[in-house]
């Protein structure tokens, strides 16, 4: 080596050298949290017992009731939310993207929230309004009030892909307005400078050019339907509808655990595979993005006489979906009886003492000592995923990014988004098949907190990972490397460059997780025990032997939770990034 | 108004056109007419309107006052507002970002507008085998835009805009995301392809360059308002203003402020030139070329002394920029010359000036 080379063990290569070590512990940790569980749930049910479960479900007597039946019920739902929420996502995006719609904004803003809504919310309130007598016990609002509600319109597929389509539309929405605000305006006139109607113009240019997003959206709202427990549970379960997360949890829940398994595999099989093959279908020499263009400018439609009809029905989809749930439960959790939302109020479903008259003696749900453990698990649960997620995102997009092209890199980043397709009820049921048992020295984690908290940090790591490189991405290579030219150290730079431009996109991601969390049944649903309960699941609890109001408290405690968790990230992040603008 | 007119309407008649947004007027009262087959270049700097004036032409944008004819025929009125629809003008335009669509292939992309004409299919095939041929864009036509450079992208747009034969062509700065080399490279090209449609042109842009080189018409635009139109020679021979005079031309031309002194007009403490070029003004501005202007001092002829900037060396002889107080003055000296920046420099005015101007801005002399 030349003189060069006194110059070459700089802080750079020193970095690289230690940096070997990091790459094999997140190697280590995917592993662990990722393909551990699924190798396990996989070999579980290669056992004797095992394969006696693979019989079971898929050829036997039982088959029709264990698999067929909840796949048909499955593929239904997935496929009748999928469509309902292009046509909702897809009409609201059109609305607000590509005309002159009054009030944009604010349809855009609704359009958004059912996200941060637990789709159980939506699922409790279907049913204090819908629910009828058939099952006994009180019926519902409309029935009460005289208003006959059928069977399919109370129970089973109908409701569930009501409730389902509005707490996943603002998925497809948020995705395919990304996409029609891509097609530049450009685009457009260069359509109309050749003499094509509008019309011909939509059919011809705008749709074909978002065509991925709505695949993309259509894919990802069916695998959410597909992977959903809390709203077939709430709304098929009594009347017996099962789909595979719901029969899934049923054979976990019975300890026929292998069957359960199986099951999961299934689950994980269909909705991987209807992913998988979006995925064909967009990627590829027609993955299109749009090239070049201005930018930002997109072409408006002037809608005429329709402005104000499209903006009502807009806001009145906004209402239904969001609105009309929350208030429904407000009303509910103060209502003795669900006939009469609106009288004879009480805070007895909230403080009341137990003993009286009112719910079989049950006392209000801050008078529950569990519920007051199941807050501040919540809490200690949201925010310690959160931490954890992050930490883990920026680790493993930083090794990543850094060492692209690379066989590690590549590895970590498959693994990394091995979860996204497995529904989480299924990844439960992957960790119970790990931890369920003692592993040599180590005890049986199951059913204590920590296993919550790495299954979780396990199914967010998708996330995590990609809102680490998007954290990244907004500090540019030249920007560390100007501080790294005027001498500053590695440390340095983290705590003064690098941490606070990285800090507001990791206080969002973090608060996304949090909310995620918060708002979480299908996971918790399965590792969830008495010693660690959690909001979602006491409000699943109590809605599961019929105390609907208390049911309905909890789920406004969780909003209540999540709406200050939004609104503290929020204004937290205006605090420590003052030069932009909110 | 012409009384040599054939009765023959003008290719392309702007009358009083003016275009609003809200309180801001980006388009002030602006006329201008070329013949069929001409290259009319409208130039100025960003913001000055040139834009907003083509897609009216392009019937994109309606007027607020006056009127766009095309052969005659009243395309657009700030009556009437857009009165021929954007694709029923026989118009097409090149967009600067291309506009291509990214879910055609190349062909696709030219053949939809066919499509849209209703072309015959044999008809429509070709057509686009004989522009992708003009192009010399053939070996791309299966490709998708994404899959090709920006120079190619370019080729497939202006491919696309004249499969139709439109009679008239609209670029919206074409050139302005290709890099040096590819632009001067398409420059020619397009000249080309305007000599092979034969289409008259109209063709926005922010580089003067271009407009000298590529335009039969040239119309320099300032804050909307149309600051002189003529024939590119006759615009940097004659600048009607001192916009137009210090915008056009490569090295720009120099624009002293000078006072009458006695019988003499005076920069500073040098006088310059006799004060009966421009009689009864007490204060004017002279335009003198880099080329009238020589490094060095001549016998008998006025001279400053300026600060050294910079030298850049063109055709063997060096093109020299000094300092002023704010003023820059650009001179030629032979062969090569540098010198540190700050050094003193002399600079005499070799010849009188080429222009007066008013303080205004207004030409004085002809």
């Amino acid at each position: 080596m030349t003189s060069t080379s006194t110059f070459a063990p700089s802080g750079g290569s020193r970095l690289l050298r230690s940096g070997f070590i990091m790459p094999a512990i997140l190697v280590a940790i995917v592993a662990v949290l990722v393909v551990a569980p699924l190798v396990r749930i996989l070999l579980s049910t290669l056992t004797p017992a095992g394969i006696e479960a693979w019989q079971a479900v898929l050829v036997s007597p039982l088959s029709f009731n264990l698999w067929w039946r909840p796949l048909f019920n499955t593929m239904v739902l997935g496929f009748g939310v999928a469509s309902g929420c292009l046509i909702l996502g897809g009409f609201l995006a059109w609305l607000v993207v590509l005309t002159d719609v009054p009030g944009r904004r604010l349809l855009g803003l609704m359009a958004t929230l059912p996200y941060m809504i637990p789709s159980f919310a939506a699922a409790l309130a279907w049913g204090t309004l819908f629910r009828n007598s058939r099952l006994g016990g009180s019926a519902g609002f409309f029935e009460t009030n005289g208003l006959a509600i059928p069977d399919w319109l109370a129970w089973g597929l109908v409701p569930t892909a009501i409730v389902l389509i509005a707490h996943y539309y603002s998925l497809a929405y948020t995705i395919i307005a990304a996409a029609l605000s891509s097609v530049g305006a450009d685009l457009v006139e260069a359509g109309q400078m050749a003499g094509a109607r509008r019309p011909r113009i939509f059919f011809g240019i705008i749709l074909p050019v978002v065509t991925p997003a709505l695949i993309a959206a259509a894919s990802l709202t069916f695998a959410g339907a597909v992977a959903n427990f809390a709203a077939p549970a709430l709304l098929g379960l009594p009347v017996r509808m099962q789909t595979l997360s719901t029969r899934l949890f049923g054979m976990i829940e019975t300890g026929q655990n292998e069957r359960g398994f199986v099951l999961a595999l299934l689950l994980i099989t269909v909705s991987a595979l209807f992913l998988w093959m979006s995925d064909r279908i967009v990627s590829g020499r027609k993955a299109f993005i749009t090239v070049t263009g201005k930018g930002g400018r997109t072409k408006r439609f002037p809608l005429g006489v329709w402005r104000w009809p499209l903006f009502a029905i807009a806001v009145a989809i906004g209402l239904l979906a969001t609105v009309t749930p929350v208030l429904v439960l407000a009303a509910s959790s103060l209502a003795p009886q669900s006939g009469a939302l609106f009288s004879n109020w009480t805070l007895h479903f909230w403080i009341g003492e137990g003993g009286g008259e009112i719910a079989q003696g049950q006392a209000g749900i801050f008078r529950n000592p569990v519920l007051i453990d199941a807050i501040w698990n919540t809490i200690r649960l949201g925010l310690v995923v959160a931490l954890t997620t992050m930490l883990l995102g920026l680790a493993l997009a930083y090794t990543i990014v850094q060492r692209r092209g690379s066989l590690l890199a590549t590895i970590l980043s498959q693994l990394a988004f091995v979860p996204l397709l497995v529904p989480s009820i299924a990844f439960a049921a992957a960790y119970i098949a790990l931890f369920g048992a003692p592993i040599g020295p180590l005890p049986s984690l199951y059913g204590t907190f920590a296993l919550l908290v790495i299954a979780a940090s396990a199914h967010n790591l998708p996330f995590a990972v990609q809102s680490g490189r998007s954290v990244l991405g907004q500090i540019s290579a030249d920007i560390e490397e100007s501080a790294r030219l005027t001498g500053a150290g590695p440390l340095r730079r983290l705590f003064a460059i690098i941490f606070p431009l990285a800090i507001r996109g990791l206080f969002a991601g973090a608060m996304l997780v949090f909310v995620k969390m918060v708002r979480d049944l299908s996971l918790v649903v399965l590792l969830f025990t008495a010693t660690s309960p959690v909001l979602s699941m006491v409000a699943y609890r109590y809605a599961a032997e019929g105390f609907m109001q208390f049911a309905n408290a909890i789920t406004l405690v969780i909003l209540i939770v999540c709406l200050a968790a939004s609104f503290l990230a929020h204004s937290l992040q205006n605090r420590v990034q003052k030069w932009k603008e909110s | 108004m012409n009384a040599l007119a054939t009765g023959a309407a003008d290719a392309i008649e702007i009358r009083n056109l003016v275009k609003r947004f809200g309180a801001f007027t980006a388009v002030k009262d602006v006329n201008i007419s070329v013949p069929a087959g001409s290259f009319l270049v409208l130039v100025g700097p960003s913001g000055c309107g040139k834009s907003t004036l083509l897609r009216m032409l392009a019937g994109l944008e309606g007027p607020s006052e006056g009127e766009i004819a095309f052969v005659g025929q009243t395309v657009s009125s700030g009556a009437g507002g857009v009165i021929a629809d954007a694709g029923r003008r026989n118009a097409g335009l090149v967009f600067q970002s291309y506009a291509l669509w990214p879910h055609m292939t190349v062909a696709g992309n030219i053949a939809w507008p066919l499509k849209v004409a209703r072309w015959p299919r044999e008809r429509r095939d070709r057509r686009v085998k004989e522009v992708l041929a003009l192009l010399g864009i053939g070996a791309l036509a299966e490709r998708y835009p994404a899959e090709i450079s920006g120079g190619q992208q370019q080729r497939v747009a202006i491919a696309r805009t004249i499969a139709p034969e439109p009679s008239i062509l609209l670029f919206d700065e074409p050139l302005s995301n290709l890099d040096a080399k590819l632009r001067i490279e398409m420059r020619s090209e397009l000249m080309r392809i305007h000599r092979a449609t034969g289409a008259t042109s109209v063709y926005v842009t922010h580089d003067q360059v271009e407009a000298m080189t590529m335009a039969t018409h040239v119309a320099v635009l300032n804050n909307g308002r149309v600051e002189q139109f003529g024939k590119p020679i006759d615009l940097l021979r004659n600048p009607a203003t001192t916009f137009v005079a210090t915008f056009l031309g490569t090295p720009p031309a120099n624009l002293l402020p000078a006072q009458r002194v006695g019988e003499m007009f005076a920069f500073g403490d040098t006088p310059l030139v006799s004060g009966s070029i421009a009689p009864g003004h007490a204060e004017v501005q002279l335009l003198y070329r880099a080329e009238d202007v020589c490094v060095g001092a001549v016998a008998d002829k006025p001279s400053v002394t300026a600060r050294f900037a910079e030298a850049a060396p063109i055709a063997g002889r060096t093109m020299v920029t000094a300092m002023l107080g704010e003023l820059r003055i650009t001179g030629m000296a032979e062969g090569y010359f540098s010198a540190m920046p700050g050094d003193p420099v002399t600079l005499s005015f070799i010849r009188t000036p080429d222009a007066v101007f008013a303080v205004s801005g207004e030409r004085i002399t002809q």
